[in-house]
């Protein structure tokens, strides 16, 4: 009983926070419409160009939003002690951790996956794509913060936190965005994207059974 | 070394070996061990070399420009072997606690790093004449410059720690995450491959002469003892870093010069 009541308590007041503090939400959608804006001025812009990019360039935009996130996953609560609570807490870290990574996730993916089908019109993407392309999104954000909280956790204390968050998750997203971005092609060319669903479906319950049990090794380590 | 022979733990007494957990008492045999394997290397490398450049027969499709493979194969099973060594170490000094265990991670790492880059390197300038391109984006191309980024991540965050102590827990468990992912992405950058593109021209998917496959052997071998004489000569680097207090060194290092 008291363990639910714990990670609903930590999973409300993170949604709370996200609510009051606008910036934690719309600066990584401001990021990610920047992002995605940036690749025609690069590439040029014929609609027929711009749709064999636009599927990997909103993905990939997307997961780089979600990882500006992951910082504020424990630092400020770090600096303000209510990390250690966390830490001292009875019910197990690894709970409250994936309740945090929950409501982020859940906060984030949705606000991300809901503007993606705006930004694939800039790409001149058919609407099956784009909903695919959101469907997607909202389905590797998790799979990414899921990750990406092991990493946040053992940089807690770290110098250089940011830059090498990146380098430590992003080569571990590669798989989420293969299939991400491959079942939105697949739709693109007409074909069923089950088999790239699937995998990415299996991807996200493979993190949600690992990733809070590493990222809360992770976080007594950095705070040891 | 008698003072830390008899601080030997007695859970472990009995069993010989756990005693070279002490960095104190494997400094010595780590020493000798590097000896025999710079020796070793050297001398397979020279072996090995000789009879791929002259001894084994041009090939019929490609060549000359085959015989890189001497250097490239041997890299890039070391960049792969490594990685899983480095995540055994890794594992060994979270369960055990064990320092030299996370001393030996550390050790490895620049190593697998070096044998990626060297498989890369190699597999591009390979690839100019036979593909008539330097980078293809081939699986096994794509998970070797992968395994490089997890090496360089494994480095920056031991790095990036002034506890040393916890930089060698927490770059032990990135090892540990990197290692379970590293199946998944090698299936994942296969799939994504055979999706993308036809499958390319695959090194050794023809037979090879007796005498090529010697030579590649004798190579992966010399491979194997110079990543060994490297590892444990960084892993001695750092026991003196971190022991330069202790007052074994001092007595080993006044031996040594005696």
């Amino acid at each position: 009983m008291s363990l639910a009541r714990a990670t609903a308590a930590v999973f409300r007041r993170e949604l709370q926070l996200f609510a009051r503090r606008k910036s934690d939400w719309a600066n990584p959608l401001m990021f990610f419409l920047i992002v995605c804006s940036l690749f025609p001025f690069a590439v040029g812009s014929e609609s027929e160009k711009l749709k064999l990019i636009g599927i990997g360039v909103i993905f990939v935009g997307a997961l780089l939003a979600a990882m500006l996130s992951l910082p504020r996953l424990f630092d400020e609560d770090a600096l303000d002690g209510s990390l250690e609570l966390m830490l001292t807490s009875p019910e197990p870290l690894a709970a409250l951790i994936l309740a945090r990574v929950a409501a982020l996730s859940l906060a984030l993916g949705v606000a991300l996956a809901a503007v993606t089908p705006v930004f694939a019109l800039f790409y001149a993407l058919p609407f099956e794509v784009a909903a695919m392309l959101a469907l997607n999104v909202l389905m590797a954000v998790p799979t990414l913060l899921l990750v990406g909280s092991i990493a946040a956790a053992l940089l807690v204390s770290a110098r250089g936190g940011a830059i090498l968050t990146a380098v430590l998750v992003l080569p571990l997203t590669i798989p989420t965005l293969i299939f991400g971005a491959g079942a939105a092609l697949k739709v693109f060319y007409g074909e069923s994207p089950a088999a790239e669903l699937a995998l990415q479906a299996a991807f996200m319950l493979l993190a949600l059974a690992l990733c809070p049990l590493a990222a809360a090794a992770a976080l007594k380590i950095s705070t040891d | 070394m008698a003072r830390t022979e008899s601080q030997s733990n007695s859970k472990f007494a009995g069993r010989w070996f756990w005693r070279y957990a002490s960095p104190a008492a494997f400094f010595p045999l780590a020493g000798k061990l590097e000896k025999w394997c710079w020796v070793l290397a050297v001398v397979l490398a020279v072996a090995g070399l000789y009879t791929g450049f002259f001894v084994a027969p041009t090939d019929a499709q490609q060549g000359e420009v085959y015989r890189i493979i001497f250097i490239h194969v041997p890299a890039a099973w070391m960049a792969m072997v490594i990685y899983l060594a480095m995540a055994f170490w890794a594992a060994t000094g979270l369960v055990l606690g064990t320092r030299l265990s996370f001393m030996m991670s550390h050790a490895l790492a620049p190593t697998g790093a070096i044998m990626a880059v060297v498989a890369l390197a190699t597999g591009s300038l390979w690839g100019r004449p036979t593909w008539g391109t330097y980078w293809v984006w081939d699986a096994r191309l794509t998970s070797t410059l992968i395994l490089f980024f997890l090496y360089v991540g494994y480095m920056a965050l031991a790095a990036s720690f002034d506890d040393k102590k916890k930089g060698d827990r927490a770059s032990a468990l990135i090892a540990l995450v990197g290692a379970i992912n590293v199946p998944i992405i090698y299936f994942s950058v296969k799939w994504w491959n055979t999706l993308h593109q036809g499958s390319s021209v695959r090194p050794g998917s023809s037979s090879m002469a007796a005498t090529m496959l010697t030579a590649m052997m004798i190579m992966t071998f010399a491979f194997w003892f110079y990543c060994i004489a490297a590892a444990l000569h960084r892993l001695r680097t750092d026991i003196i870093e971190r022991e330069r207090n202790a007052a074994w060194l001092r007595d080993t290092v006044r031996a040594a010069v005696k």
